[in-house]
């Protein structure tokens, strides 16, 4: 019976989604090959293999709503928005790392920094005009991390010892031409990004086209289809002559527009730059990836799911807000969210290599 | 066998079939104390199945290995070891990152669980100084030593704990004449203390020098154990091979249409490659025949960019290759199917299409952006090629048997038209029968298609029935170059110990 399942399923996923979506769609074989149907299934349970992530965050969601339905204010169009908004910063910047952790860069510890100095450099530009300053400061974003991604693509330098140091030097660059101070903007340009269409903020509006390129970009073009695959085989894309380097590179200028634009809002936002307005990006970040369910080892992944968790997460911490609890209550689950998104990925990959 | 009282060891009717195939037949023999046995055959012969057997990694299907008249079941390399036999491994087991002498207490079942740290030390230096390595210091990390170095301490290892039987197999590939002297010296001292030692090389010579007694395998049939003085190397490639060596007959001449050719020019790479200079032409099919360390697999290494330091110069249709980098090589027009396909070839988690077609994005693609009608059919197409069931293409890689890998992995490179040089280190190594024949047939197809296809293998059965050229290499040099005219006796003697031509 579970090998007719298995074949089942394996006949129904060629026949409809045609065998040419096998590559339009970031393969996720969550579970070891149907074609396992071969071999003996061991046990009743062979043919059907649940997805351990997957269950997680559907436990994690539908607690949410009950825990949701259960705490009044929770289901308004007000919270709603509030989630929404205050995903956002995080939102943008995870996009890019989520291209970033999929062609098997793993992560960045530089990004506050960097969204710190875009700030202060947005806000150093505005005499320039806001479209103006907008595009200097993505290219600022662009470059400071595109480099870090040179060092890494062509060097094979180890991104979280790299990023650590660039973080340092990123910070202490900006210190030396800040003088340490709070750059205060010299004209209120910037002011119309604060703006709140329909009701919701202009970053959540740019988190939504950010993520629907990211995945049109991951999916559908040669370059984020190299990341796929660098991200799971190192070693043999470059074996394959594969242009990884150019891909990492790519991955990571991405990434740099994310961060600098989330730099841009920020500023906007605080209407000010000192060297705190990065805050726990880096980390948040990471956070909002990981819950998304992208393998930290790279490979897998997608900017959809990982929209979904900085909205997981700062549904979470809202939740928790309106129960009364503190913010190291919120932290606490946060970490324990990751925590588990954590094992239960390993848990997948471990199935998958059997 | 009680017959001799000096027997140590003893094999008896062993046998053992994989997936119903077998690979060891009722094998027998046995093994003094104190005496070297040599076990020679071709790739293939069961010559790896045996051993494994003896060191606890596989289950004899029927027959029994009798240890000091006492018949043993070894269920493990742990049971083995503790039975008093120790293995030395084609793959090195030593740890980099672990000092010299961590490595030698390491996995030794009978290291006290409080290390002595000073009777240790000494104990370790004695054992340096018998391999010919008073240079070395116990406390160095192992990650300083040369590969040779590394593989010295790997069979000091196996020599220093007094075991009743020592197999190394295939030892010395990686080592020099010094090196292996060195070896050789440290085997003897065993095997005077009365320890059996079982040698399996493909180097004859060596053999022959340091063996008592020499058993060969062929077709996982014991041919014949004979005592080495009695033995030449002529005798006994012609006990490996059987009555008629094949020869490599239907030659092809180079296409007169043919119009570009790979030429290389003094290809070094240090430390592995001598020196190798090759012109081939479109059309045919060039075989670099040689074992482990001959550099064989070196030179396709280096033409796919995958060697950094390599120096020479490489022009394929008169340009200029850069190959200090795989991606500048790939752009020039090599596709390079690497020996270990797992962890250099597919990703294997993966679709098959998306495996098919990992190579040739950009040709599927307008500015950028991937046609996913293109994509299928390039990758249905390629499918069709490897003998895979459009319905299987949404599968993982992964879930494909080893010769199906293998055939997705060369179709990988097949039918493109920015591709002029296959590449293929030994292109149906861990595959079956027929996944071994459809790889064949793909590399004829694709040589009549105009390609140059350079694989490196160590099976004459491959080698003559594939190649137009073969390219006999050891020891990082290229021994002779045939154009046909050539049989597996001259094949496995240029390979095993034949003179260099240059």
């Amino acid at each position: 019976m579970t090998a007719a399942n298995n074949d089942n399923r394996s006949a129904t996923a060629a026949a409809g989604a045609g065998a040419g979506d096998a590559f339009a769609r970031p393969a996720e074989p969550g579970e070891p090959a149907p074609a396992a149907a071969g071999r003996v299934p061991r046990g009743a349970l062979a043919g059907w293999r649940p997805d351990p992530l997957d269950i997680g965050i559907v436990v994690v969601v539908l607690a949410v709503i009950v825990a949701g339905a259960l705490t009044t204010r929770f289901f308004s169009l007000a919270n709603a928005r509030a989630i929404l908004a205050s995903s956002a910063w995080v939102g943008i910047t995870a996009i890019g790392a989520t291209v970033v952790m999929i062609a098997g860069s793993a992560v960045s510890l530089a990004v506050s920094q960097t969204a710190t100095v875009a700030a202060m450099i947005f806000f150093e530009t505005q005499q320039l005009g806001l479209p103006l300053a907008i595009v200097l400061t993505l290219l600022a974003g662009v470059a400071i991390t595109a480099l870090q991604g040179a060092v890494i693509g062509y060097w094979a330098a180890n991104p979280i010892v790299l990023t650590i140091a660039a973080g340092f030097a990123i910070d202490g660059v900006a210190i030396w031409i800040s003088g340490g101070t709070t750059v205060y903007p010299k004209v209120t340009a910037f002011n119309g990004l604060n703006a709140t269409p329909l009701g919701l903020p202009l970053a959540v509006y740019v988190l939504l086209g950010l993520t629907v390129l990211a995945e049109w970009f991951l999916r559908r073009t040669t370059a984020g289809r190299q990341m796929y695959l660098l991200g799971e085989n190192p070693a043999a894309a470059r074996a394959a002559g594969l242009p990884v380097a150019r891909v990492t590179v790519s991955a990571w200028a991405f990434f740099g527009a994310c961060i600098a634009l989330t730099g841009i809002f920020l500023a906007a936002f605080n209407t000010i730059a000192n060297s705190s307005v990065g805050g726990t990006l880096s980390l948040d970040a990471i956070a909002a990836v990981l819950v998304g369910g992208t393998a930290i080892g790279g490979g897998k992944g997608s900017a959809v799911r990982t929209l979904g968790g900085a909205v997981l997460i700062s549904a979470i911490s809202d939740l928790l807000l309106l129960r009364g609890f503190s913010t190291g209550i919120q932290l606490l689950v946060k970490g324990i969210l990751v925590l588990l998104v954590v094992i239960a990925v390993h848990v997948r990959s471990a199935r998958g290599r059997r | 066998m009680s017959e001799a009282p000096a027997a140590a060891v003893s094999v008896e009717r062993l046998t053992r079939a994989f997936g119903g195939v077998p690979a060891v037949r009722e094998v027998s023999f046995t093994v003094g104390a104190g005496e070297i046995h040599g076990l020679c055959g071709h790739n293939g012969a069961g010559k790896s199945t045996v051993v494994k057997m003896l060191s606890g990694q596989l289950t004899p299907d029927s027959g029994r290995i009798v240890i000091d008249g006492q018949a043993v079941q070894l269920g493990s390399r742990q049971a083995a070891q503790r039975l008093g036999i120790a293995l030395v491994d084609q793959e090195l087991s030593v740890v980099p990152a672990l000092t010299v002498l961590d490595n030698l207490l390491l996995g030794d079942v009978r290291a006290p669980l409080v290390n002595r740290r000073r009777a240790a030390t000494t104990r370790c230096r004695q054992v340096l100084r018998d391999m010919g390595l008073d240079r070395l210091h116990p406390q160095q990390p192992l990650s300083d030593l040369s590969i040779g170095e590394r593989q010295l301490v790997e069979i000091a290892r196996a020599l220093s704990q007094n075991a009743r039987l020592v197999i190394l197999d295939e030892p010395t590939a990686t080592l020099s004449d010094v090196e292996t002297e060195h070896v050789f010296a440290a085997i003897r001292r065993v095997a005077a203390q009365g320890c059996s030692v079982i040698f399996v090389s493909h180097r004859l010579p060596e053999v022959l020098q340091l063996c008592d007694t020499v058993t060969v395998l062929r077709d996982g049939r014991k041919i014949a154990t004979t005592p080495s003085r009695e033995l030449t190397v002529a005798d006994l490639i012609v006990s490996m091979l059987g009555e008629a060596p094949r020869r490599l007959t239907a030659a092809r001449s180079p296409d007169p249409r043919a119009d570009h050719e790979l030429r290389v020019e003094h290809l070094r790479v240090p430390g592995r490659l001598a020196d190798f200079s090759l012109t081939a032409q479109a059309g045919r099919v060039y075989a670099l025949a040689g074992q482990l360390g001959s550099g064989a697999s070196d030179v396709l290494r280096a033409l796919a960019g995958l060697h950094p330091q390599a120096t020479g110069t490489v022009r394929l249709r008169d340009h200029a290759v850069p190959f200090r980098s795989p991606a500048g090589a790939a752009r020039a027009g090599m596709a390079f199917v690497s020996n270990d396909r797992k962890s250099e070839g597919l990703f294997l988690d993966k679709t098959i299409a998306a495996n098919l077609i990992a190579t040739r994005l950009p040709s599927l693609a307008r500015a950028g952006m991937l046609s996913s009608r293109r994509a299928r059919r390039a990758a249905s197409s390629l499918a069709g090629l490897a003998g895979i069931p459009d319905r299987r293409l949404g599968e993982p890689a992964a879930a494909l048997s080893g010769g199906n890998q293998q055939k997705v992995f060369v179709s990988r490179c097949l039918g493109r038209g920015d591709v002029y040089a296959l590449l293929l280190d030994e292109p149906t190594r861990g595959v079956d029968i027929g996944g071994r024949a459809a790889v064949h047939r793909l590399l004829r197809a694709a040589a009549d298609a105009g390609l140059i296809v350079l694989f490196s293998s160590t099976e004459l059965e491959e080698l003559l029935e594939l190649s137009d050229v073969i390219i006999t290499m050891r020891e990082a040099r290229v021994v002779a170059q045939y154009d046909g005219g050539v049989d597996g006796a001259v094949l496995l003697r240029d390979m095993t110990h034949g003179t260099h031509a240059a």
